[in-house]
């Protein structure tokens, strides 16, 4: 129950105090991301002449022009979406059902599996990065996209969220589902998994965000120009003496648009509620 | 439970293990020869200013993030509980810099921070404090960078609180008013100790986070002015990939793994013992 | 039980990764076109001058096959060394913008010597090369590696901005330089706006310029010699005091700021050019000032382009970059992109010559130094001794300690007196 539905009366110069609280946040936390629109549509001459503005004094398009005529625009945006779908629908499944053995199959190495899942978070790509490439050559997927995806295709981030989530279902409702016959799996498929909306949303929006700006291992995996994916394609606006900051803002809006999408689909799950997880 | 392991144990925990065998190694990628270096690496990185600063940098950043986080976070989470559309939205509008890429939030910062065109110093002129450099003082660039990531993490953090807060039951709340509690106090005996597995859980993602924070710092400072926002991951990338010491670059990637597996154990430590009374 | 299952699937994995561990790589039956593959960094401007390189030379060649994939500096860098060792890199690459990068990849045994030297048009004319270019590229007496480019520094001012403040013309002495930047330096505009990272080093070219510098013929550092603090402690004052240029600009922020009219004067290369003029600049192009010894001095820069050791068509490779360093594609380049040419029989085009942006940076070419060059270490230089000294000293001023700090970590990292 919300502590809103207060028992105890609040004071009116508390609540005044919490929303100029909140409004400055959000003020914060939504400025620069208005700001970052509006430079998109902004020459250079407007930005350095009017460093306190916000809208555009001078509108162009040649930010969006620059992206659109320099890149193959479509194939970054295909292979990006290929790349980022098809891994992020694997780490839901893959997630979830790993996270269900460790939260609700006992066995002997559970502990020790856990803390292996924690430990891959531990570690940053970039130490990582040389021995997965000598990996994948050994594997001879380099360049294909079963190299691309395969490796990225569980998330520790994911697991350990589905299991917070699946340790708070209630036993009760395996115990019905195995007395009604159901194995292991089939309480995963069909009892837990569709209590289990909110955690997919969250992880399927986190990993497809997190997948989606990837610029690294796209290009690690392949330097192949047809699989090649958005953030590789923008970075190469930036250089070492090349700045357009339409461009270069453009391209980020760009990228972040399906992302804007995916979260406002998703959202409503999660915001509502990670809640009946009880995260313990 | 097969597929994720074998996936994480191919491609991450082995990996893992090889670059500790970098790291005992002056490891140099496509060299005939590796030369043995023990422990040599190891010792090394004691004695280079640079690692040290990276490392103190590191764990203040650390800590000041999730110490920021967990206040803001909480604070937010506290006032945006009801559930009607108005807080849906404003809810939304936190969350939404948690999805926007790290090299974008830093690009966009950097921009924005930047004396010459940056809204920031537009203010800070209007405000007659003149345009600070932020990002190349070197007082101020680790502020900033802490502040940053404080930016793009709030409203993760605030979700995650908010979904720990409703699931907690009415009736501790009614309980403790039926008691003559005041909200401080309700906040204080009810909601604190109910809302620890959540805090736990937050903490542990935000400092595993900020521990490894690379993309923000590289786009924003790389590691400047004079190393004072330098991390141990932009260190061990530019001993890495910049100077090509492969070798040495794992060990410090190795200290940095056992920094956050004794963060991580802390954490655990300090939430747990709490939970046993 | 899961445990064990755990297990087996490591073991498994193990086993299949030592059974598959280079068995492959099957020899092509080279019938049918050849394909080269290359990497290169360069996302400026001049970009199109080398993708009319790499049309060219497929045009002219049709049992040879080039495409060219351009990534970010970073990103080749951290690819291409294990690119290279499991031979599943590119044929050809520039691993990086800065030359000295070379020296690691000559170490292990990463990049092929060049043997198809020589006269014509399908050898690399090393002759006629600009004689600093082929000693960089040259170690143990093997060339490993063809100039991708040259370019020099020129001067860039923006004359409205002379104008406005009642001087002249570019200034022609290194005093000048410094009294102009100076006097240029009002109305929240900067004088001469200098980068001191990630860019082509100016600041080289100011020590020059005061007659000092930062490595001498034997890899010892000069930089805290009584010449070298000379040559620093004019230009960290201007900086700090006179405030000509901000602090700690990364190459791109320098050149927005002259791009966005807000600085007088800047050190740049031919790159820069065309971005400035389509910005609107009133734009005047000099060769830098003579220095206090009254000869002109400027600093040259060049990228490595180099064939991988692995390459299944080492001839072909070598044929694409004689094509790349031959006067026809250079003449070409040149024109379009306004980078002065590297061989040294363009000198005297007409062509060249009669290109107003050409003309000036190629003018500067016999005056050009290198940056570090074939200093050892000279990338660890300039990460943790070089840069992280122009940056102290412009903010604390100390120039006598921030150098002798700075020598002694040179020293160790070159190995001086070794």
């Amino acid at each position: 129950m919300p502590t809103d539905s207060r028992l105890t009366r609040r004071s009116p110069a508390a609540a005044v105090l919490k929303w100029v609280y909140v409004g400055v946040g959000l003020v914060v936390a939504l400025v620069p991301i208005v700001w970052m629109v509006a430079g998109s549509f902004r020459t250079e001459q407007d930005l350095f002449g009017h460093p306190a503005g916000l809208i555009p004094h001078q509108w162009t398009l040649h930010g969006y022009e620059g992206v659109w005529d320099q890149l193959p625009f479509l194939r970054l945006l295909g292979n990006s979406v290929l790349f980022a779908g098809i891994t992020t629908a694997l780490t839901v499944l893959f997630d979830s059902m790993c996270a269900y053995a460790l939260a609700r199959l006992n066995f002997r190495g559970r502990d020790v599996a856990f803390w292996l899942v924690l430990v891959t978070l531990m570690v940053p790509f970039q130490v990582t990065l040389i021995p997965v490439f000598v990996e994948l050559f050994h594997l001879g997927w380099l360049n294909t996209y079963q190299g691309l995806i395969v490796p990225r295709a569980t998330s520790a981030f994911g697991i350990f969220l589905f299991r917070q989530f699946f340790v708070s279902i209630p036993r009760e409702l395996d115990e019905a589902a195995r007395i009604d016959g159901a194995g292991h799996f089939r309480i995963y498929w069909r009892g837990i998994l569709p209590l289990a909306k909110p955690a997919i949303a969250t992880v399927a929006l986190l990993n497809f965000t997190n997948l989606w700006n990837d610029l690294l291992w796209p290009l690690v995996v392949s330097s192949s120009p047809d699989m090649q994916t958005l953030p590789a394609g923008l970075a190469l606006f930036g250089g070492q003496h090349v700045t357009d900051h339409a461009v270069l803002l453009a391209g980020a809006v760009i990228s972040l648009l399906p992302i804007a999408v995916a979260f406002f689909l998703a959202q409503r799950y999660f915001v509502a509620g990670i809640s009946t997880s009880g995260l313990k | 439970m097969g597929p994720s392991l074998l996936i994480l144990g191919v491609f991450v925990l082995w990996p893992i293990v090889r670059s500790l065998w970098y790291s005992l190694h002056d490891w140099t990628v496509g060299a005939a020869e590796q030369p043995w270096a023990g422990l040599g690496n190891y010792t090394k990185l004691l004695g280079d200013e640079q690692f040290r600063r990276a490392l103190a940098n590191t764990l203040i950043i650390t800590a000041a993030s999730t110490a920021v986080l967990v206040a803001v976070g909480l604070g937010l989470a506290l006032a945006l509980t009801s559930e009607n559309v108005v807080t849906r939205v404003i809810r939304s509008a936190f969350f939404f810099p948690t999805v926007i890429s790290l090299t974008t939030v830093g690009m966009v910062w950097r921009f924005l921070l930047d004396p010459d065109i940056g809204l920031v110093g537009g203010v800070t002129n209007a405000l007659g404090l003149g345009a600070v450099n932020w990002l190349q003082s070197t007082a101020l660039a680790l502020p900033t960078v802490i502040f940053v990531n404080v930016w793009k993490n709030a409203g993760f953090v605030m979700i995650v609180l908010v979904a720990g807060l409703k699931a907690i039951p009415g009736e501790y709340y009614e309980a403790a008013a039926l008691d003559g509690a005041r909200r401080a106090q309700l906040l204080r005996y009810v909601t604190l100790p109910a809302l620890r597995p959540t805090l736990l859980f937050v903490t542990f993602i935000v400092t595993i986070q900020s521990l490894q924070l690379f993309d923000l710092v590289y786009v924003m400072t790389g590691g400047g002015p004079l190393f004072h926002t330098d991390t141990l991951v932009t260190k061990l990338y530019r001993d890495g990939f910049v100077n090509y010491r492969t070798g040495y670059a794992a060990a410090t990637s190795w200290v940095l793994f056992i920094v956050v597996v004794l963060v991580s154990a802390l954490q655990l430590r300090i939430f747990r013992y709490n939970d046993a009374d | 039980m899961n445990n064990k299952r755990v297990l087996a699937a490591l073991a498994a994995s193990a086993a299949g990764l030592l059974l598959s561990a280079c068995g492959g790589g099957g020899g092509d039956a080279g019938s049918g076109p050849v394909s080269l593959t290359v990497w290169t960094g360069f996302t400026g401007g001049d970009r199109p001058g080398y993708e009319q390189i790499v049309k060219d030379f497929t045009a002219a060649h049709p049992d040879i096959k080039v495409t060219m994939t351009v990534q970010p500096w970073d990103t080749i860098q951290q690819k291409l060394p294990s690119a290279w060792l499991t031979g599943q890199g590119p044929d050809i690459a520039a691993p990086s913008s800065d030359p000295n990068a070379i020296a690691q990849y000559v170490k292990t045994n990463s990049v092929l010597a060049l043997t198809a030297t020589g006269a014509g048009d399908d050898k690399i004319n090393t002759d006629q090369f600009a004689p600093a270019l082929v000693k960089e590229f040259t170690y143990n007496d093997k060339l490993y590696a063809v100039p991708a480019n040259y370019a020099t520094l020129s001067l860039y001012y923006n004359k409205k901005l002379f104008a406005a403040a009642g001087i002249g013309k570019p200034p022609a002495t290194v005093a000048e330089l410094q009294q102009d930047a100076a006097k240029l330096t009002t109305g929240g505009r900067y004088g001469l706006v200098l980068a001191d990272n990630n860019t082509i080093q100016m600041w080289p070219v100011l020590q020059w310029l005061s007659g000092g510098d930062i490595v001498g013929a034997d890899n010892c550092s000069v930089l805290s010699t009584p010449a070298g603090v000379a040559s620093l402690q004019p230009w960290v004052d201007l900086v700090k005091n006179r405030k000509i240029s901000p602090v700690g600009l990364t190459g791109a922020e320098a050149d927005s700021i002259f791009s966005a009219g807000k600085a007088a004067m800047e050190i740049n290369g031919p790159w820069a050019a065309p971005g400035y003029k389509s910005a609107g600049i009133d734009l005047g192009i000099a060769t830098v000032p003579a220095g206090a010894s009254g000869q002109p001095v400027t600093l040259g820069s060049t990228a490595p382009l180099a064939v991988s050791a692995k390459t299944k068509h080492p001839a072909q490779a070598q044929q694409f970059l004689a094509y790349w360093t031959s006067r026809t594609a250079q003449l070409k380049f040149s024109l379009s992109t306004g980078f002065p040419p590297l061989r040294t029989d363009l000198a005297g085009d007409a062509q060249l010559k009669a290109d107003p942006t050409v003309s000036v940076f190629a003018g500067q070419v016999p005056n050009a130094k290198l940056y570090l060059p074939q200093v050892p270490n000279a990338t660890q230089v300039d990460t943790d001794a070089y840069v992280p000294l122009i940056q102290k000293i412009t903010r604390d001023g100390d120039v006598a300690g921030g150098t002798a700090a700075a020598a002694k970590q040179i020293d160790e990292l070159t190995g001086c007196g070794k």
